[in-house]
């Protein structure tokens, strides 16, 4: 445990050194989230054709294109284990003492690093064009950790998607056939209650639905009513995700 | 007393088809530098994959310092290290930092970590440019610096995968100068793949050749070679191919010990090249042979693997080589 626990942190200092040598995907990846809510955010809103609650349209979405620019980033991240197989460095780490799960769920939290970042970049551009947050801390600080958490899930997905896909052009295409239907069937552009049937039922599984929701209570509109039940659903995709990654994280190496 | 390497009738097969290793058996002694001499595709990097717990035999039994190497896997991976053909560095962060990242991993203690990723920089001839980004550095130093990680933990063993792919003649050098080091100053065995015969040749206390999964031959360089009998006088003829005749009437020849022939060359074993040399031109011009070049030869382990597998490395190794090579490059 305590071992699992020090490669997390290795990882997560690995990436930290690697965002302190060079950021500049941090911010071209920040262009589109950036597009949604300069552009997209207020022409939908002035038609006024989404029902948020009496939220403004931007606000509403800011935290789902957050969310979907950290998914961007995790589903991402497995593409650099597809990379580390081709070079030597995922077979020198398996030479390593360190045990396989530790080395998944290591990366994996490493990306909700990155994710952090990523998220935090949106934040001072958000404020610029009127969006109104919440200034409570402690909900700010809960709102990144759920996005530290649930980036980790996502980022052992990918590396789940990646042991089958092994090469990086498939993963490319993959990558974006994730993360599209992920968000379109989500509550991060509209409320749930406006899907058609079918898609609310997907919702209920779509873990970035529990990821926006808690985000966008603990960021824009203060309503924490579902809080606890995101928090379960969250642990429970994170733990799904590192146990599945972890059984296939062999097929990468063999 | 256990070695440092003990392979028992090892068998890898891929997909249930491609027999990568057939019925291997090896043992090397601690303390020594073992080579395994073989063309691409030999089995080489298989052979490594299963010694250091990354996949497992189809059959057969393998130990590391008598550890079971599929049974006691979390055991052998603390003893060994590891150094794979491909680039197995991070090369967005700096030397020094993958070392850190290296110790950590291997759990160096918080004291000790600065003094050994110091010791190691210094004797790896890294120290002066161990905050550059490791992209800025040359194949050599990347090579060097690797080894650097592989010794963080003063292993009992490393394994090489080709060392010194891609390197030129004095980066190889200085990479081995810097391996050699280590091997006297801490008594590490190393265990290495290479195509390259100089330097299975030049670096390994001991040798074993291996061609399609099979170990065909081993010992000492000076053991392998003088298996082959002598010198090696080689003809190119004129003429493309050479009357079976001719050939069988050179074979009974009392002083010759082995003739082989490849495309328009002639090489035939004897142990004094100088003294021979006059009465085979002789015999071959009565005979209407004529001969366009002669060289004599004292042997190399290319002809040692000639004379086992009847093609020379370098020929089977070529166009995979190229490939690999360009792949390398590619990725930078």
């Amino acid at each position: 445990m305590m071992e699992t626990l020090k490669n997390i942190l290795v990882m997560i200092e690995l990436e930290l050194r690697r965002l302190r040598h060079d950021r500049t995907e941090i911010y071209f990846r920040a262009v589109q989230p950036i597009l949604w809510i300069v552009i997209y955010g207020p022409v939908m809103s002035s038609i006024r054709a989404i029902p948020t609650g009496g939220v403004p349209y931007t606000d509403f979405i800011t935290p789902g294109v957050m969310i979907q620019t950290t998914t961007f980033v995790s589903i991402f991240y497995g593409l650099m284990m597809v990379w580390e197989r081709d070079s030597g460095i995922l077979k020198k780490l398996l030479v390593t003492p360190a045990s396989r799960y530790s080395m998944v769920i290591g990366r994996s939290m490493a990306s909700g690093v990155r994710a952090i970042f990523q998220a935090l970049i949106i934040l001072p551009i958000a404020l610029l064009i009127g969006v109104k947050f919440l200034y409570n801390p402690a909900y700010l600080i809960l709102a990144f950790m759920i996005i530290f958490f649930a980036s980790g899930g996502f980022a052992a997905i990918s590396i789940l998607v990646a042991s089958f896909m092994k090469t990086r052009e498939r993963f490319m295409g993959i990558g974006q056939a994730i993360i599209m239907p992920l968000f379109f069937a989500s509550n991060a552009l509209y409320p749930i209650q406006l899907m058609p049937p079918i898609l609310r039922e997907f919702s209920t599984f779509n873990p970035l639905s529990y990821v926006v929701d808690a985000v966008r209570g603990l960021l824009i509109t203060g309503d924490v009513s579902n809080l606890l039940l995101d928090l379960i659903a969250i642990a429970i995709f994170d733990i799904i995700a590192f146990i599945l990654a972890s059984i296939s994280f062999k097929r990468i190496i063999e | 007393m256990d070695f440092a390497v003990e392979v028992n009738n090892l068998v890898k097969i891929y997909d249930k088809k491609v027999r990568a290793l057939d019925n291997v058996n090896l043992t090397v002694e601690a303390g020594k530098t073992f080579a395994l001499l073989g063309p691409n595709g030999a089995g080489k990097t298989t052979l490594i994959r299963i010694l250091t717990t990354q996949i497992k035999p189809t059959s057969g039994e393998a130990y590391v310092f008598g550890l079971n190497v599929v049974r006691e896997g979390s055991k052998v991976r603390k003893l060994i290290s590891y150094v794979p053909q491909e680039i197995s560095v991070w090369t967005d962060i700096s030397g020094y930092e993958n070392l850190l990242i290296y110790a950590k991993i291997f759990n160096v203690s918080h004291n000790e970590r600065e003094k050994i990723i110091d010791e190691v920089l210094e004797n790896m001839g890294l120290t002066n440019v161990k905050n550059d980004l490791v992209r800025t550095y040359s194949g050599g130093m990347i090579r060097r610096l690797e080894i650097a990680c592989a010794l963080i933990i003063k292993p009992k063993i490393m394994f090489l995968d080709e060392p010194t792919i891609g390197l030129d003649p004095v980066a190889r050098k200085i990479v081995w100068e810097r391996l050699n080091f280590f091997k006297k100053e801490y008594g590490v065995t190393i265990f290495f793949n290479t195509h390259y015969m100089d330097e299975a040749d030049l670096y390994a206390d001991d040798i074993a050749i291996i061609n399609q999964g099979k170990i065909i031959t081993r010992g000492t360089s000076e053991e392998l070679k003088r298996s082959l009998g002598g010198e090696i006088i080689t003809f190119t003829l004129e003429t493309f191919s050479l009357k079976s005749e001719i050939l069988q009437e050179i074979r009974k020849l009392e002083f010759v010990k082995d003739i082989f022939m490849e495309n328009s060359n002639l090489s035939i074993v004897i142990n004094n090249a100088e003294i021979a040399l006059p009465y085979i031109m002789d015999f071959l011009k009565n005979r209407g042979v004529s001969i366009g070049k002669v060289s004599i030869t004292k042997p190399t382990l290319d002809d040692v693997f000639l004379k086992y597998v009847g093609t020379r490395i370098e020929e089977k190794g070529r166009i995979s080589d190229i490939r690999h090579m360009r792949y390398m490059i590619k990725k930078g």
